[in-house]
């Protein structure tokens, strides 16, 4: 998964699920759109189901300080990574 | 302690007979039933006998945004809709909502049964993860026993008291007493107070299986339920919520808002025993003690809104206690006859509704009151609608677990 599928992936979840339309790639979601730890954890289960697996609790974890859609961008392109590796390891 | 003189500033209600003043009115005037068809939740509906039900059957043009909906279950739908308007109504300034001196005093009788239901089913279906990530993160938020008065908090900005009580059928008219209290002894200045419950065949079930619903008007839904009358047989139980803003005289008159009435007493106390059955002396206490915080006569009291639920030993204990109390003077209406029983709404609703007639100079009758029940005949029925002005009026609401309350509100000239 590239890094413009993921944002395009991402966008579009913001818009359906949390009515955030085009946001900028570094504006703080909370302060912009009140995004807060409710709306986080409920993107996390989105990212789950779109990557088709499960988050550890230590994974989630680390998303709680994200602020920005750039950020969202870079954990769920590391996630892809780390998944990618494992299944290569397997 | 110094006391201070309460007015209502503003009123609103979604109740099965309307949505605000005006329709609201008109469905009291012409004696227009807001009792439909039980709706199939394809549930447990099929097993309840009454088939009847209070029913907010018309759409509410919401506007809230996802930042408010995603804490709210269909009960803060209602009750932010109606504190909306209260709010809108009373035009505090806005420096003055988010200040700390308006505090906000809410209830239903158990949060939003809508949500709660999917978490349980989740809770005992739940057979692998996926499933159990069903309960979503903000499911208690949603149907917690105070969601109404802190979804209502959050929309507005306001910082001042919650109060949050969840007693049954008096809710409300405890939200609107200790709203009052709040305000006489300067806890704060203005108060928003009212009730709220969203449709819920759970609460049919148990009065159902207390054999207290009504069940002979199941083809005539808009003919039940019957205070007060010979033919009554139990209740209807209903969806809506309602809100009034209290403020401080003092406070409303300098800043020449419109005041609709003024909250003169208030008297809430507990049968200390028996939780279902209804309780003559305890009621009686009740009222005497409402008087007597009010600080006038039974003969001040030109109108009774009777709890009046239309189960038959309830009605029969009101009618001897509101009669021991207040003699045969007083006009006597029970509100409920046009819409069943909005459980944690009806002490608003039901003050909300005295509050319009106040306004409007009449008296609706008791709908379906045709043959008085011999047994409820010591008090003054309204059965047809009275052009009369009404001064003081004292609003009656009891509650399973043996709470009482009486409210007294009285027009200012």
């Amino acid at each position: 998964m590239t890094r413009q599928e993921i944002e395009k992936e991402i966008r579009a979840v913001l818009l359906r699920e949390f009515e955030v339309e085009n946001p900028e790639p570094d504006v703080n979601l909370r302060e912009a759109y009140g995004f807060d730890s409710i709306d986080a954890i409920e993107l996390l289960l989105e990212i789950e189901r779109f990557l088709g697996t499960e988050l550890t609790q230590a994974e989630k974890k680390k998303a709680m300080d994200i602020r920005t859609l750039n950020q969202i961008i870079d954990y769920v392109e590391m996630l892809a990574h780390h998944r990618k590796n494992e299944a290569e390891k397997a | 302690m110094p006391q201070r003189r309460v007015v209502i500033t503003a009123a609103s209600a979604i109740s099965p007979i309307g949505h605000g003043r005006k329709p609201i009115v008109e469905s009291l005037v012409n004696g227009k039933s807001g009792v439909a068809a039980l709706r199939e939740d394809h549930l447990i509906s099929r097993f309840i006998h009454s088939r009847v039900y209070g029913t907010v059957g018309y759409p509410i043009a919401y506007d809230f945004s996802r930042q408010y909906r995603k804490t709210m279950g269909p009960v803060s739908y209602y009750a932010c809709q109606v504190a909306r308007e209260v709010l809108e109504q009373a035009g505090l300034p806005p420096d003055f909502v988010t200040g700390g001196r308006l505090g906000i005093a809410f209830g239903s009788i158990h949060g939003s049964p809508t949500v709660q239901r999917d978490i349980y089913r989740i809770f005992f279906e739940a057979k692998d993860k996926a499933t159990f990530q069903g309960i979503g993160a903000v499911d208690y938020l949603k149907s917690m026993v105070h969601t109404t008065a802190v979804n209502i908090s959050k929309m507005f900005g306001i910082t001042g008291r919650i109060i949050s009580s969840g007693t049954a059928c008096t809710t409300a008219s405890q939200s609107i007493g200790f709203g009052y209290e709040a305000v006489k002894y300067g806890l704060q200045d203005a108060m928003i107070c009212g009730g709220a419950d969203e449709y819920d065949t759970i609460t049919v079930a148990v009065f159902d299986n207390l054999l207290a619903c009504s069940t002979a008007f199941n083809d005539r839904p808009g003919e039940t339920p019957r205070p007060f009358d010979r033919a009554r047989d139990g209740l209807v139980v209903a969806e809506g919520a309602g809100a009034v803003m209290l403020e401080e005289y003092e406070f409303a008159r300098k800043r020449g808002a419109t005041i609709l009435a003024e909250v003169i007493g208030f008297a809430c106390n507990s049968n200390g025993g028996d939780l279902i059955l209804p309780n003559l002396d305890g009621i009686t206490k009740t009222l005497r003690l409402g008087l007597e915080n009010a600080q006038i006569n039974a003969s001040d009291v030109d109108l009774v809104s009777a709890h009046a639920t239309a189960t038959k030993m309830g009605d029969i204990i009101e009618a001897q206690a509101t009669g021991r109390v207040f003699g045969t003077q007083p006009r006597v209406v029970a509100l409920k006859s046009y819409m069943g029983h909005t459980m944690a709404a009806c002490g608003a609703v039901e003050t909300v509704l005295t509050i319009y007639m106040m306004q409007e100079g009449f008296i609706a009758p008791t709908l379906h009151l045709e043959e008085i029940d011999e047994r409820c005949a010591m008090i003054r029925h309204v059965q047809k609608l009275e052009e009369i002005p009404v001064k003081t009026a004292a609003i009656q609401n009891f509650a399973f677990g043996g709470v009482n309350t009486c409210l007294m509100i009285r027009k200012l000239t």
